[in-house]
């Protein structure tokens, strides 16, 4: 007796979980499954199924500040709702099977034909237009050096290994293998050249001393340290095993910790420090008042929107991506209808 | 020396020495009991420790987490990541209690009809080789199950949407989840049903034989009555494993990251996968209430615990 009514029970809820699925999404698309399955049929007024990094991820900083919508990179509660939080394979995934009306980003070093990496501003994500400096859905990765004679072990006059080591790295990021590594760790390098390390090596003496004592410090962003550590461990063998000590507490610190009011300061201060957007002057960090020399880019980081391979956007601009991300847009794009008609506006 | 071996076995053997090494054995017995029991202190106090520490400070000048809104909210984090202590996870307690208990309401038929087929109608060769079957099924760690949801269940729910009409995430939903979950548990629930049939005495069955009832009726009016405290064990032992479980649930629900929602088709987010979200990569008060969300995980494992053994006491007694 007792379980039979177990079991109306069960039955019950079956019924309640079938009521909860929303009448109003099955009943607005079913003319479009009717649609044969053989040619790819898209339903343009499917809603945008978001898909986003999580906001300690460096990539979506990227995104989020390359869109205009850059309060957006640590603050989930900014974006449009029902979004899903991804990491970079499972978007790529995301967008290259299942979720045909779904859009996410991802690092360009990570895109493949399986999804539709989207134009920028007109401009496709290729590898040569990030170089020559046409896409627009980059960043920058700078680096800084202390002023010359300033660097620990160095005097007025002559200047000491931490300096000679700082400046053979600074002279390995502008050779081939500093490009090729850069390219590994995820990023683009700057350095267009055909010189090798082999070329240069000649003009660092310092690098064919043992090394092993010294340390060299390293800071600034942390969207740069994967690629800065990638750097050292390669370079670390050809200079004589120097130790890299990498900290890395963001961007503003390339120039406070090299330069700035903290450079001194035990423990704190750093020999090179690299900064994740271009160099600026706001405040008291006066970021361009650094003589040239001492300053300069390694890489790009590039990111670019994808979308699944049977959608017909093909190019958006920084405001159409910010209108999809941005819950308090006051001209909201939901649906793929939207965005085509943006598109179109362009 | 051969000597020395004779006295000993004789000491052995006085009753005193008995007692003493009885007494002996004992206390390792205590010992050991001791040991395995009081980590449920170290580890409940340790989450403690850690999980009050939001409510409790100022957080580095963020101010105290609101307990109440924590608990009834429906907007995960306000705010920056880091720099906003507007933690609320009222949504998260539910949408972990949903889904195990659709994962429940797809696992208890399927596994107490196999538990059935398995003790009273399969021949004894094919009974042993379901057994164990069953009992490999329970052993598969939960990261293979999550594999083999992010291969082929996700996919199968958004075709299965999609022929719906509904637009899902990709397959990630409750649906999905429900789904893992309920394989997951589907072992844990047959295993210890069939050991509860399977004890069920001969002398009821033979009873309701005797007075006309049919092999079906015996065994549905009979047979599973009289077997159901113990399946009600494997519903609470499967009900915790699908309540606790987070590396499989994370790669299936989609992270769900504000509001209520009921809808089989749309991502969720369990307390166990948000807590994993991110936490390689998180400090300070983003990484404390973490510990917070396993407090409230471990209070609601333990009050459903409750709750089911209390409906269990109920109903257990009837046919005993």
């Amino acid at each position: 007796m007792k379980l039979t009514k177990v079991s109306v029970g069960l039955m019950m809820s079956a019924l309640f979980v079938l009521a909860a699925c929303n009448p109003a999404t099955s009943s607005s698309s079913l003319t479009s499954s009717s649609g044969s399955s053989s040619a790819p049929t898209f339903d343009q007024s499917r809603t945008i199924a978001l898909y986003t990094r999580d906001t300690t991820s460096g990539t979506r900083a990227g995104f989020m500040e390359g869109i205009g919508f850059g309060t957006a990179s640590g603050n989930d509660s900014l974006l449009t709702d029902d979004f899903v939080v991804r990491d970079n394979t499972a978007i790529l995934a995301a967008m290259g099977g299942a979720d045909k009306y779904g859009i996410g980003y991802i690092s360009t070093s990570s895109l493949n034909n399986t999804v539709k990496g989207l134009n920028f501003g007109g401009v496709a994500p290729t590898i040569p237009n990030v170089i020559n400096n046409t896409y627009g859905l980059k960043r920058p990765f700078m680096w800084m050096l202390r002023a010359p004679f300033d660097f620990p072990g160095s005097t007025p006059t002559v200047k000491g290994s931490v300096e000679l080591i700082s400046e053979a790295f600074i002279a390995f990021l502008n050779t081939t293998d500093g490009s090729d590594i850069i390219g590994s760790a995820g990023a683009i390098g700057f350095y267009t050249g055909a010189d090798t390390w082999d070329d240069v090596k000649d003009e660092y003496e310092v690098c064919e001393d043992d090394n092993s004592a010294v340390t060299l410090r390293l800071g600034g962003s942390d969207s740069i340290q994967k690629v800065a550590e990638a750097l050292t461990l390669s370079f670390k063998a050809k200079c004589g095993n120097f130790l890299p000590d990498h900290d890395h507490t963001g961007s503003s610190d390339a120039y406070r910790r090299t330069n700035g009011t903290s450079k001194d300061q035990e423990g704190v201060g750093k020999d090179i420090g690299f900064s994740s957007r271009p160099f600026r002057n706001s405040g008291a960090d006066l970021e361009l008042d650094v003589p040239s020399a001492q300053r300069g880019q390694l890489a790009w980081d590039a990111i670019v929107a994808i979308v699944h391979n049977d959608n017909p956007l093909v190019n958006v601009n920084a405001d159409i991506l910010k209108r999809m991300y941005e819950k308090a847009s006051a001209t909201p794009i939901r649906t793929w209808a939207e965005a085509l008609a943006a598109q179109n506006a362009l | 020396m051969k000597k020395i071996i004779v006295h000993f076995q004789h000491w052995l053997q006085t009753n005193q020495t008995k007692r003493f090494l009885d007494k002996g054995f004992i206390f390792l017995f205590l010992v050991a009991t001791l040991i395995s029991s009081s980590f449920i202190f170290v580890v409940v106090g340790i989450v403690l420790e850690r999980g009050i520490i939001p409510f409790v400070t100022d957080n580095f000048g963020l101010g105290p987490v609101n307990l109440f809104r924590f608990l009834t909210g429906d907007i995960y984090l306000t705010g920056d990541t880091f720099y906003s202590v507007s933690y609320e996870i009222g949504y998260l307690i539910v949408a972990t209690l949903y889904n195990a208990f659709l994962a429940l309401l797809i696992a208890l038929p399927i596994g107490v009809l196999s538990a059935l087929f398995i003790a009273k109608i399969a021949p004894k060769w094919l009974a042993s080789i379901l057994r164990t079957t069953v009992e490999i099924l329970a052993s598969i760690p939960s990261i293979v199950y999550g594999l083999f949801g992010v291969t082929i269940i996700i996919n199968q729910v958004y075709l299965f949407a999609d022929g719906l009409g509904i637009q899902s995430r990709a397959g990630l939903s409750v649906l999905s989840t429900a789904i893992l979950l309920a394989i997951m548990i589907l072992p844990t629930i047959t295993v210890v049903s069939e050991l509860a049939i399977r004890s069920v005495h001969p002398s009821i069955e033979q009873g309701a034989l005797a007075l006309g009832a049919t092999v079906t009726q015996k065994n549905f009016k009979v047979v599973l009555p009289s077997a159901k405290s113990g399946i009600f064990s494997g519903i609470i032992l499967g009900l915790g494993r699908a309540l606790g479980e987070a590396t499989a649930v994370s790669l299936v629900s989609g992270s769900r990251f504000s509001g209520y929602s009921f809808n089989i088709f749309e991502i969720t987010s369990t307390l166990t996968s948000r807590m994993l979200e991110g936490m390689k990569e998180t400090q300070g008060v983003d990484y404390s209430i973490r510990f917070s969300m396993g407090l409230v995980l471990l209070a609601v494992i333990i009050i459903t615990n409750f709750a089911l053994n209390f409906v269990k006491n109920r109903i257990g007694n009837i046919h005993e």
